[in-house]
C-alpha cells in the first residue's frame, strides 16, 4: 500500500473514566489511508467506539496524538446518528452550513449526496419520520455531502435486516472507491467487516492486539484471543512433534491426535493450533487431500445460506462450515462417519506462551 | 361607562402592551442565552443556578413586588434614580417576574436534547455560530412555550405592578391595575369593558404564538 496517510494514531492513550469503572485504550501506531478501508474488530468494551471518537477528535488523548494530514473533513457517522428538526434534505443542509454556498447550491448538493446513497425520494420527508435503515442512509449522506478525506463509522450495519446490511454495504463500497475516501469501521460482525475491509486491526481490553491486510490477520491470528476474534473458530493446545518428512512439520493436539502442519518452532514447543472452520474439509468418501482422520457429525445447523457442521474427530471438537442446501449439507446428519481434511497451509500454530 | 372613554382605554392597552412588551423583550433577550446556556452546559454551581431558577418560577408575583419597591424606595438602594411609581419600575418588576419562567423553561428544552446531538453537530465540523442557529431550530418548540408562559405571566399579573407603579392615571395605569381599580369602586361596567379588553389580548397573542409554534412543528 503506497496510498497516502492521511490519518495516524502515535503511541496513543485514551482514558475514559465513568462513575464505576475507567478504561484505558493504548495504541501504538494505526494509519489510515486515503481510498483505504480499515475494520476495526473485537468484543464489547475493547475500546473500538473509544477509538474512533479519539480518532475523530472527540476525546482528547492522555498521551501521544492523533495526526490528522487530510485536507478534506474527518467525520463521523454514529451507531444511531441524530436526525435534526425539519427535512431529510434539510439535515443534509446542515453540514454545509456557514460555508458559502448560496441556498441553491445547498440544496442541490444535499439532494446528489440522497441520490448518492438511493433516499432521494426521501428529501421533503421529515427525518424523525425515517426508518433505522432510511436514517443510516441520511447520516451517511450528510457526511459524504462534506467530501470528507476521513469517515469513521460507528457499527454502520447495526440493527439492520440481513437484505439491509447486504444493500448497504456494496452502496458504501461504491461510494468509497468513487471518493478515495480513507473509512475506518468499527464493527463486530466480521462478515459485514469483510465485504469493506482492505485492513483489520483487533482491539483486545484496549490494545491493539494485531493489524495488517484482511488475509493476512485472518489466517494468521497472532494469539488464540485474536483468532476468536477473526472467526477462527477451532482452537486446540498441542505441542510440535518430531518431524517426519523433507517439509512438513506435525503438531499433536489434544494429546490424542496429529496433524501436518509449516512451523519452525522447535520440537516439543507448546502451541495453540487454530484452523478457520471454511479450511477444514469433509466427506463420505476420500476427500481432494489427504485426510487427516475419521470423524463423526455431532451435528448441522443451517440458517439458510451456510450450514455449520460440528464434528468429533476422536476426543477432539471441530466446525465447519458449508454452503446450506447443496451436496453434503443436505444429507449429513448426527452420528454420520466421514472423513476430515485439511491443508497444512490451513493448520495455523502459535506459541502458547504469547497468549 | 361615564368616566372612562374609548380614548382612554386604547391608552389603557397601548400602555399595558409597551411595558409587557418591553419587560419580555428584555426577558428573553437575557433568558434564552442563559437558558441555553444552563440546559447545555454543566459547571461548579450550575446545579443550584438551576434551582434558582426552578424556585424563580414560582415565586409570587406580590413578593417581587415588594422586593422591587424595597429596592426602589427613595431610600432604598436604588432610590436615587427615582424610578419608584413609573413604567420603568413596572417594566423591571415584570422582568423579574418572567426572567425565570423564561429560563426555566428554555433550560428544560435545551436539556432535553440528548449529548449525541451535540457530538453530530461536532463531528460535521458545522462553525459555532450555525451550531447555535440549528440549536435553536431543534428546540424552537420549547422556545415559544417559554414566550408564551413569561407573556401570560405578565400580562395578566396585577400585584407587583400595582406595589411599584401606583396606578396613576395616564402615566402607569394598565389594564390589570384599572380593572382592580375601578372593581374596588364599584364601576362593574367599566371593569367588565377592559376585562374584555385584557382576556381578547390574551387569547389573541396566545392564539398567535400557539399558531406559530404548532405550524413549525417537526
Amino acid at each position: 500500500m503506497s496510498a497516502e496517510v492521511v490519518l495516524a494514531a502515535r503511541a496513543l492513550r485514551v482514558e475514559r473514566r465513568a462513575r464505576d469503572a475507567s478504561f484505558t485504550l493504548e495504541v501504538e501506531e494505526l494509519s489510515l489511508r486515503a481510498g483505504e478501508v480499515l475494520a476495526v474488530l473485537g468484543p464489547n468494551g475493547a475500546g473500538k467506539s473509544t477509538l474512533l471518537r479519539a480518532l475523530a477528535g472527540l476525546d482528547a488523548p492522555a498521551a501521544g496524538s492523533v495526526v490528522c494530514r487530510a485536507e478534506g473533513a474527518v467525520t463521523m457517522v454514529f451507531q444511531r446518528p441524530a436526525a435534526f428538526a425539519g427535512s431529510a434534505l434539510h439535515n443534509v443542509g446542515a453540514a454545509l452550513l456557514g460555508r458559502g454556498l448560496s441556498g441553491k447550491e445547498l440544496r442541490e448538493r444535499s439532494r446528489q449526496a440522497l441520490d448518492r446513497f438511493g433516499v432521494a425520494h426521501l428529501a421533503e420527508r421529515r427525518a424523525v419520520t425515517l426508518s433505522g435503515g432510511e436514517m443510516r442512509r441520511l447520516a451517511l449522506a450528510r457526511a459524504f455531502v462534506l467530501a470528507p478525506s476521513v469517515l469513521l463509522l460507528d457499527e454502520p450495519f447495526d440493527a439492520l435486516d440481513a437484505a439491509g446490511q447486504a444493500d448497504l454495504s456494496l452502496d458504501l463500497r461504491r461510494v468509497i472507491e468513487e471518493t478515495d475516501v480513507a473509512v475506518a469501521v468499527v464493527t463486530h460482525d466480521l462478515r459485514r467487516a469483510m465485504l469493506l475491509a482492505d485492513r483489520v486491526a483487533v482491539l483486545l481490553e484496549g490494545c491493539l492486539a494485531q493489524q495488517g491486510p484482511c488475509a493476512e490477520v485472518l489466517e494468521g491470528p497472532r494469539d488464540p484471543a485474536v483468532a476468536r476474534v477473526v472467526g477462527m473458530t477451532n482452537l486446540l493446545r498441542g505441542r510440535v512433534l518430531p518431524p517426519r518428512g523433507a517439509d512438513l512439520a506435525w503438531v499433536e493436539v489434544n494429546g490424542v491426535q496429529q496433524l501436518p502442519c509449516r512451523t519452525s518452532l522447535p520440537v516439543g514447543t507448546e502451541i495453540w493450533v487454530g484452523i478457520r472452520p471454511e479450511h477444514l474439509k469433509i466427506d463420505v468418501g476420500r476427500g481432494e487431500l489427504d485426510p487427516v482422520g475419521k470423524a463423526v457429525v455431532e451435528h448441522v445447523v443451517s440458517d439458510g445460506v451456510a450450514a455449520s457442521v460440528n464434528l468429533e474427530w476422536g476426543g477432539v471438537q471441530l466446525q465447519t462450515h458449508l454452503l446450506a442446501g447443496r451436496g453434503l449439507a443436505r444429507t449429513l446428519t448426527r452420528g454420520d462417519a466421514i472423513s476430515l481434511s485439511v491443508s497444512p497451509d490451513h493448520v495455523h500454530v502459535m506459541p502458547a506462551e504469547a497468549s | 361607562m361615564t368616566e372612562l372613554g374609548v380614548m382612554e382605554i386604547v391608552a389603557i392597552t397601548a400602555r399595558t402592551l409597551a411595558v409587557c412588551g418591553t419587560a419580555l423583550f428584555v426577558a428573553l433577550v437575557l433568558g434564552l442565552p442563559l437558558g441555553i446556556f444552563l440546559g447545555r452546559r454543566r459547571f461548579g454551581g450550575s446545579r443550584a443556578m438551576v434551582a434558582l431558577v426552578n424556585s424563580g418560577m414560582g415565586a409570587p408575583p406580590v413578593v417581587v413586588g415588594l422586593g422591587v419597591a424595597l429596592l426602589l424606595w427613595r431610600s432604598g438602594p436604588l432610590g436615587a434614580l427615582g424610578l419608584m411609581y413609573s413604567p420603568k419600575a413596572m417594566v423591571l418588576a415584570q422582568i423579574v417576574i418572567a426572567l425565570p419562567l423564561v429560563v426555566g423553561i428554555t433550560l428544560a428544552a435545551a436539556g432535553a436534547l440528548d449529548e449525541d446531538w451535540e457530538l453530530q453537530v461536532q463531528t460535521l465540523g458545522i462553525p459555532r455560530r450555525w451550531r447555535w442557529w440549528l440549536l435553536v431550530r431543534e428546540i424552537r418548540l420549547g422556545l415559544l412555550a417559554a414566550v408564551i408562559a413569561a407573556l401570560g405571566g405578565i400580562l395578566s399579573e396585577v400585584g407587583a405592578v400595582m406595589m411599584v407603579g401606583g396606578n396613576l392615571e395616564g402615566e402607569t395605569r394598565v389594564l390589570t391595575t384599572s380593572i382592580l381599580m375601578y372593581t374596588q369602586m364599584g364601576e362593574f361596567e367599566a371593569a367588565m369593558g377592559l376585562a374584555a379588553v385584557l382576556v381578547g389580548l390574551t387569547l389573541l397573542l396566545a392564539g398567535l404564538l400557539t399558531a406559530l409554534q404548532q405550524g413549525g412543528r417537526t
